[in-house]
């Protein structure tokens, strides 16, 4: 909203005392955000419609008779609103008052605890003392199905988990049953949520404890997570999320909002895919195999000993990389291989029979393709190989007789004898596997979730991630093992930074050209080519 | 209406709002006469006269949704309204009359008729507490115990009919004849007790009248 005092649709407003102009139609409560004031309401959502039935928004209007709802007020040139006003605040307090009469305090063992709307609000501007003394009504909980779990008790009746299923997933499971202070979410009768491909949404957005994950029940309290932003890796759409981690763990995924990407949702697909990031089998230092026997290394050594190997003289390269790798890591794979005097890099991507789009926004969909970076390794000129399972594809490559070099893949489909025709076979990952641990040089990698990087979407949209975990031992970015090697046989620079990878992948790939990590922020940016989507 | 021209001609449809003249009843019937005692026969309180009978004394929980003069009564309730889902309570009122209460398939089954989900229908069938999400015995006795009534006895009315059919309150009697249940407001405040039954209204009741009303009503099912 910088340039909207431009446009000649704008209206001119005071909140609380500050001048905001905003385009015509925005709410009181969009144009108070805008000011940076947060308005506390429940059952408003950015993503969703508005019944304005929480009263929680209520803000005074001069010139209005009564206090009136900031998230479906519109905005009107002159309009003098008061958001802490004597009325607006004594009102709150009330409010909140009446949630309270049937929320059970249990904070201690509820996971919202810590992220809760009802506990900030009521911390903010609630009574410091309840004055009910009937007894709360009691729901207890009810299972959903799928993740999800319904503690009744907790519930505001917000029913943004009702419109949610409405209007976005378009699938209307959840409904209020009942009426008056017996009122509850519920489905029909035992049919839950189960299979609706994107319900883990309603707990995201569940403003308290109502609606809760199995996956995530009393694993951690909310204030104990590190928010970690990065993209999902488990389909080519690219939705932005932030990870959740604690004591160097992923706990949880949860969508960031990127309303171009995903809105303010992700699937049920991608969210439950994160345990493969705290897998602890790792390869945690260089391993130098020499006739068989594997000798752990450090990387000067193992860097040391493997440029002689490559300057022994080189035999025709041929490399396989990784759609889970970034942008950066398959650039830097490309010059190493260009440098090595050119090859054919191949990648093997798993494919789902069909996409999931969310019929809300159905620029967001499940996409078929289940790797992040397939995209990446099509602009940087690498050839997809295998089948549907990111299986096979490489039995030529298994008995290759020159020089072989593997990147990200687990190569989990293959037997121990892969590559060992090979004359110089090297495998640089972050798990070990058989095909994997018989490479004559072992070089550990970290995964996306360790790195800082970039993906390019579906659509060609490049999009940053940062590091949310600490690399096991040695592990180090592709990017800067193979930059280093490349270096070396060039006598180049090596990047020091993810940054400056990703300027040497511009320099390789014209499509990644006049994009940079200040450009591309933390909304992405669309590569200079016209869209191609693939599978189509 | 006339007192001495209605007194003994042939019931004639008074017109009140609701009536589509699709029942053939007596003006007894309507009146409720027989069943309260002494009033003036040429009626008294409107609220006497059913509007629609919500629920038919002969309840098939099996029957179909809807053939017949049903299947043309519920194309009527379809033309008065602009699109299906605002047809829903007319349509639950429909087939709470011909089965005696609202099941969880009877929910599916409307929802399915009006292109809703089966959640919204039951979310909405739940708001309303006039439709029995419950098994009600053939005759759902409903005694007012609000303001009005409850001033004048309507807790001493509701024991008896208790008493007098020997069950729970919501429960069905053991010769299925009877469901008694408290409810608010009947709008009757003018001749408390007031108590709905099936769809008649019973006014002015004391807890002296309920054995006769009860034997009444015994005896037309038997």
């Amino acid at each position: 909203m910088a340039e909207n005092s431009q446009t000649p649709e704008s209206v001119t407003l005071t909140i609380d005392g500050r001048a905001v102009t905003v385009p015509k139609g925005t709410t009181i409560l969009q144009a108070a955000e805008a000011l940076g004031n947060r308005i506390p309401h429940y059952c408003y959502h950015p993503g969703l419609s508005a019944p304005a039935q929480c009263r929680l928004c209520l803000v005074e209007v001069e010139g209005a008779p009564k206090l009136q709802p900031s998230c479906i007020t519109e905005v009107q040139d002159g309009q003098v609103v008061l958001t802490e006003s004597e009325e607006a605040t004594r009102q709150r307090t009330g409010v909140l008052e009446f949630y309270l009469a049937n929320h059970p305090l249990d904070c201690p063992i509820c996971d919202q605890s810590g992220e809760c709307k009802l506990q900030d609000y009521v911390h903010a501007e609630g009574r410091k003392h309840g004055r009910s003394r009937e007894p709360k009504r009691v729901f207890g909980r009810d299972d959903f199905g799928g993740d999800i779990l319904f503690y009744g008790d907790r519930c505001v009746m917000c029913t943004r988990c009702v419109r949610f299923m409405n209007e976005m997933a378009q699938d209307p499971r959840l409904t209020v049953v009942e009426r008056g202070n017996r009122s509850i979410i519920d489905t029909f009768f035992e049919e839950g949520v189960e299979g609706s491909p994107y319900a883990g949404n309603i707990v995201d957005i569940c403003p308290v404890g109502a609606l809760v994950s199995k996956d995530f029940l009393h694993k951690a309290r909310a204030w104990d997570l590190d928010h970690k932003p990065t993209i999902c890796p488990n389909c080519s759409q690219g939705c932005n999320i932030d990870l959740h981690v604690r004591d160097n763990r992923v706990q949880r995924l949860k969508p960031r909002a990127n309303l171009e990407v995903n809105q303010y949702w992700m699937c049920d697909y991608g969210r439950h895919r994160y345990e493969w990031m705290n897998r602890d089998d790792r390869i945690e230092s260089p391993v130098v195999n020499r006739s068989g026997q594997p000798v752990p290394s450090d990387w000067s050594e193992a860097l040391e000993a493997l440029h002689g190997r490559l300057e022994e003289g080189v035999r025709p390269v041929k490399a396989v990389a990784s759609p889970f790798a970034s942008n950066e890591d398959l650039a830097a794979l490309r010059h190493l291989v260009d440098a090595l005097g050119g090859g054919e890099i191949v990648y093997r991507l798993p494919r789902a029979d069909r996409e999931i789009p969310l019929p809300g926004f159905p620029r967001l969909s499940r996409r078929r393709d289940l790797a992040p970076n397939g995209r990446g390794a099509e602009i940087l000129g690498m050839e997809r190989v295998g089948d549907d399972e990111g299986a096979g594809g490489l039995d030529e490559l298994a008995h290759y007789t020159g020089t072989l070099v593997v990147l990200g893949d687990e190569l989990a489909d293959l037997e121990a004898d892969f590559g060992q025709q090979a004359a110089l076979y090297i495998y640089v990952g972050s798990h070990p596997s058989p095909a994997a641990s018989q490479a004559d040089y072992l070089l550990p990698a970290t995964t996306f979730a360790e790195q800082e990087g970039t993906f390019t979407n579906h659509e060609g949209r490049v999009q940053r991630f940062w590091p949310g975990l600490q690399a096991p031992g040695l592990a180090r970015p592709a990017w800067l093992v193979l930059g280093a090697l490349a270096a070396r046989m060039e006598g180049g620079g090596v990047p020091t930074s993810a940054a400056e990878a990703f300027v040497q992948a511009a320099e390789l790939a014209p499509e990644f050209q006049g994009l940079t990590y200040e450009s591309i922020g933390t909304r992405g940016a669309i590569i200079n080519e016209p869209v191609a989507l693939p599978g189509a | 209406m006339s007192d001495e021209t209605t007194e003994r001609a042939p019931f004639r449809n008074p017109g009140w709002a609701g009536n589509t003249g699709e029942f053939e009843l007596s003006e007894d019937e309507v009146r409720g006469r027989s069943y309260v005692g002494e009033h003036a026969p040429e009626g008294g309180h409107p609220s006497r006269v059913p509007t629609v009978p919500y629920m038919l004394p002969e309840k098939d929980p099996e029957a179909p949704l809807f053939e017949g003069p049903y299947a043309e009564r519920f194309e009527k309730i379809l033309s008065r309204y602009p699109n299906r889902r605002a047809a829903l309570l007319p349509t639950l009122n429909l087939a709470q009359e011909l089965r005696g209460r609202v099941s969880p398939e009877t929910m599916a089954e409307v929802a399915q008729l009006l292109g809703l989900s089966d959640a919204y229908v039951r979310g909405v069938a739940t708001f309303y507490t006039m439709y029995n999400k419950r098994p009600v015995g053939r005759y759902l006795i409903q005694v007012c115990t609000n303001v009005s009534c409850n001033l004048c006895g309507g807790d001493e009315v509701l024991a008896a009919f208790l008493e007098h059919t020997g069950t729970e309150a919501g429960e069905i009697s053991d010769d299925g004849l009877f469901t008694v249940m408290e409810v608010e407001c009947l709008a009757a405040c003018g001749f408390p007790t007031a108590v709905q039954i099936n769809s008649r209204y019973f006014e002015n009741v004391t807890p002296d009248d309920v054995p006769a009303v009860l034997d009444r009503l015994r005896e037309e099912a038997s």
